[in-house]
């Protein structure tokens, strides 16, 4: 799977949860600061991940130590590089 | 010297008024709980009154109007804060309501305690999961919430970002929300606490947005959005309006 479906993947996640125009959704946007989310507003993203996903993040401690976008991209790319069988799932969903 | 004058005007209405409320005051104070937080709630609105409309009417006009065409129905009112003025600036909406604050207000000599009796939650002390049984409790009595979700002062005409617990109880609560802007007094006092010359400060209500507008809203988020943004439009035009 590309990176450019992962981030399609996440980036649906922020469009639907928070309606934010999918053309911010850059890489460098900082969560808190340029997308003015808080930390309630993570409690939905994670569970809007989740629910994409398929997989608890509750526990994760990675995603204690995200600031921008991108480091959502390259932490679900490290989750999928762990769970192959997710690389199916989105594909598909594709 | 304007803003020795301003913390004398103001401190001698409070005396006044105090005096003249003493003995409902200290029959308030031995009620038992609900019924004093009540009675305190009333004092302190006629009191924040007396402020802005007296104390304050020689160094400052403060216009009052409702949007929301006398909408009673009891509710979350959500402010813009420019300055520490907005608690006082409360009193203009006529209503029975409880403010949240951040911790340093309830820690004032004598607001604090007045505070404190009218059931005013303290954000930093109030843990969030007891927010849904007081809210229910208080809309129930008929009392409405104030809150400041951008949670500091900007000082500024510009707005911070809001939070969004406060758009999340009302989600669950399924209750009205009323957008409520303030202009004029972002020097009045500024951060330091000094009051700068302005001439008018204006106070608005706006047209409740009820859970009916917001249902299919997925989110908190894109609530707290959407009355940021209706605040911030009505807070540009009053601001023209101030400031041609």
């Amino acid at each position: 799977m590309t990176r450019e479906i992962l981030i399609e993947h996440i980036n649906k996640v922020f469009v639907d949860k928070f309606e934010l125009d999918p053309a911010i959704l850059t890489p460098e946007k900082r969560i808190f600061e340029d997308l003015e989310l808080d930390s309630l507003d993570i409690v939905d993203l994670v569970t809007g991940l989740q629910h994409t996903f398929g997989i608890p993040l509750r526990d994760n401690k990675e995603l204690l130590q995200i600031r921008t976008l991108g480091d959502i991209y390259n932490l679900f790319e490290k989750i999928v590089q762990e769970h192959p069988e997710l690389e199916e799932k989105l594909t598909k969903e594709q | 010297m304007r803003t020795f004058l301003v913390y004398l005007s103001v401190s001698i209405c409070i005396l006044l008024y105090l005096l003249v409320i003493s003995v409902p005051y200290c029959i308030t104070l031995m009620l038992p709980g609900r019924r004093c937080a009540h009675y305190m709630r009333l004092l302190t609105l006629y009191m924040g009154k007396a402020v802005i409309y007296i104390a304050l009417r020689p160094f400052v006009r403060v216009q009052y109007s409702d949007l929301a065409d006398g909408a009673t129905a009891p509710g979350i009112y959500i402010c813009n804060h420019r300055a520490a003025t907005d608690a006082f600036l409360m009193a203009a909406f006529g209503i029975e309501a409880i403010q949240i604050v951040n911790g340093w207000p309830m820690k004032l000599p004598f607001f604090g305690f007045n505070a404190r009796k009218c059931g005013y939650l303290d954000a930093t002390q109030t843990p969030l999961e007891s927010y849904p049984t007081i809210a229910r409790d208080l809309i129930a009595q008929g009392v409405s919430i104030i809150a400041f979700p951008e949670g500091t002062r900007s000082g500024s005409t510009q707005m911070h970002p809001f939070h969004s617990g406060i758009f999340k109880l009302a989600m669950e609560l399924k209750l009205p929300l009323y957008p409520c802007c303030i202009a004029g007094n972002e020097a009045f006092p500024d951060r330091s606490f000094k009051f700068h010359k302005t001439s008018r400060i204006l106070v608005h209500r706006l047209p409740p947005v009820l859970p009916e507008d917001y249902a299919n809203m997925p989110t908190a988020y894109v609530l707290k959005k959407h009355l940021h943004t209706l605040i911030a439009q009505e807070t540009e035009k009053m601001d023209r309006e101030l400031h041609p």
